[in-house]
Order: structure tokens, then C-alpha cells, then sequence
């Protein structure tokens, strides 16, 4: 669990000090928005497939439908601007945290996954909604992608809302 | 009776009876007047507005705006549901009573509708 934790906080860190230290192109800002949502979905299959918890799963499954709905929002929006979205070392990195994360989930054992994957959703929207406020909409220039970024935020607040609530509810069972 | 006596009573009961319906009919309009539809937005992530207070049988028309799906779902048990609609899709009821709702896939959002 432990490793989990460190893991999310790294990528935290990645991501802010990454956009701190480089500048973004909106390009590069939009893949890091398709793959930090990427991530996510990606953490939800694992649970859907270890988990019995209803709970857990409800969580998961909304988790897929919502990030999925961004992804579809944000290729809509760089297929209108005529660009694609940009690998850059923000992304990269992300994907290398994420890699790691998912290897410790898969590996939990399932008595102690449901507490595992909510803690790590805690900590992974707290760390992208810090991160989409603090480096991705400022260095956002189009005002489109800055809208679209902005309009996430408060969907993230709610997912952050909702884990907690499971968690809440996991640690008390 | 005599026919002008009998003419008299019959004219009394029409004007009485003519003068209860139009009672009756002012009074009964005055106690319902016709329903009203009311509209909450749900858009970045909020029922707006997440109160509302309205007359027994107005109607309640949530619109959603965000391009996730919602829900609007009794919160205390679960009565009844809208079940999940899309972006700019509608979802209406009639409101006879108190209500507490939220959106069932995201959990922490909220709204009530209170009669006043």
C-alpha cells in the first residue's frame, strides 16, 4: 500500500514540476489530458476485474463512462483544431508511474484491494485535479482546451468526493 | 300553488342555483391555479438550482448539460429514478411532496424541492 501511495505521490510530483519546469504546448497539454484520463480507466478495468465489492465497482464502472466522455470531448476538440495531441516528457512520465501502479494493484492480494484502489483513486484525483489547476490551465492557451480543462475540474471533485465516500465506508466494514 | 307564486319559486331556485355554480366555479379556480413547469440545470456537476420551492402538482424539468450522463434518484429510498440521460436530453415529474434527490452516479450531487 505503501508503494502505492509513494508511487501517486511521484507522479504528483511529475506532473507539477515537469509543466513547472517545461513549457507546455497545448498539444502536449491535451495528451496529457487523454492519458492522465487513460490512466484512470485503466485503473477501473483492474478493479473491475478483481472486486466483488458492489461498491466498488459502481465506482469503477463510472469511472470508465466519465473519463471515457473526456477523451471523447478532448479528441473532438484537437480533431477540430486541425492538431494532435503531443507525447511529451509530462505523459511519459505518467505512463511510467501508471505502468507501476497497475504492476502493485495486480498483485494485491483481493482481500486487501478494494482498500488499495480507492485509497490510490483518492490520491490520483486529488494529485490530477492539483495538477490540471496549477500547471495545466495556466499553461493552456487556447481557450477551447482551457474551457474543456476547466469544465473537468469539478467532475474530478466529484469523483474525488465519491471515493472518499467508499473509503469511508470500506475502512468502517 | 298559484301559478304566479309557483313562477316566483321556480325563478328563486334558478338564480340560487345559477348563483352556487358561479360560487362554486370562483371559488374552485381560485384554489387551483394552473400548474407551473419549473427547470433545473444540471451543469458542472450541480443541480441549479439544488433548491426549489413550488406548488403541489408543478412540474420539474431537469435539463442536463454536462456531457457526462446523470441521474436524478430519491436520496432517502430510492423511490424513484430517472434512470441515466445524456447531455441537452429532458427528464420531468410532477411533485406532489416533499423531495430530496440526488444524482446516483455522482453521489455528492444534491438537491430537495420543497410544496409550499
Amino acid at each position: 500500500m505503501k508503494n502505492i501511495l509513494s508511487l501517486l505521490m511521484i507522479a504528483t510530483i511529475s506532473i507539477c514540476s515537469y509543466g513547472q519546469g517545461t513549457q507546455l504546448e497545448d498539444t502536449e497539454v491535451a495528451s496529457v489530458a487523454v492519458v492522465a484520463n487513460q490512466i484512470d480507466i485503466d485503473y477501473a478495468q483492474i478493479a473491475l476485474k478483481k472486486s466483488d465489492n458492489k461498491e466498488i465497482r459502481e465506482f469503477a464502472n463510472r469511472m470508465v463512462n466519465d473519463h471515457k466522455a473526456v477523451i471523447g470531448q478532448a479528441a473532438a476538440l484537437v480533431k477540430k483544431l486541425g492538431v494532435d495531441p503531443k507525447d511529451n516528457v509530462v505523459s511519459q512520465s505518467l505512463l511510467k508511474d501508471a505502468q507501476e501502479t497497475i504492476k502493485k494493484l495486480k498483485r494485491t492480494s483481493k482481500r486487501q484491494f478494494d482498500m488499495a484502489y480507492i485509497n490510490n483513486e483518492v490520491t490520483y484525483h486529488k494529485a490530477v485535479i492539483n495538477a490540471i489547476n496549477s500547471v495545466l490551465i495556466p499553461e493552456t492557451e487556447n481557450d477551447e482546451l482551457k474551457q474543456l480543462l476547466s469544465d473537468v475540474v469539478p467532475a474530478l471533485e466529484a469523483h474525488l468526493g465519491h471515493a472518499e465516500m467508499v473509503q469511508k465506508n470500506i475502512k468502517s466494514h | 300553488m298559484k301559478p304566479f307564486v309557483a313562477k316566483i319559486t321556480v325563478s328563486a331556485i334558478v338564480l340560487f342555483t345559477l348563483f352556487m355554480e358561479i360560487w362554486a366555479y370562483n371559488n374552485y379556480s381560485g384554489n387551483t391555479e394552473p400548474p407551473t413547469k419549473h427547470t433545473v440545470k444540471i451543469f458542472r456537476m450541480k443541480f441549479i438550482p439544488d433548491h426549489l420551492t413550488v406548488k403541489k402538482g408543478d412540474t420539474v424539468e431537469w435539463i442536463n448539460k454536462d456531457f457526462y450522463q446523470h441521474d436524478v434518484t430519491d436520496e432517502k429510498n430510492k423511490e424513484w429514478t430517472s434512470s441515466p440521460f445524456n447531455q441537452n436530453e429532458t427528464w420531468s415529474k410532477v411533485i406532489t411532496k416533499d423531495e430530496q434527490y440526488f444524482c446516483n452516479l455522482h453521489k455528492t450531487m444534491k438537491g430537495a424541492i420543497d410544496i409550499k
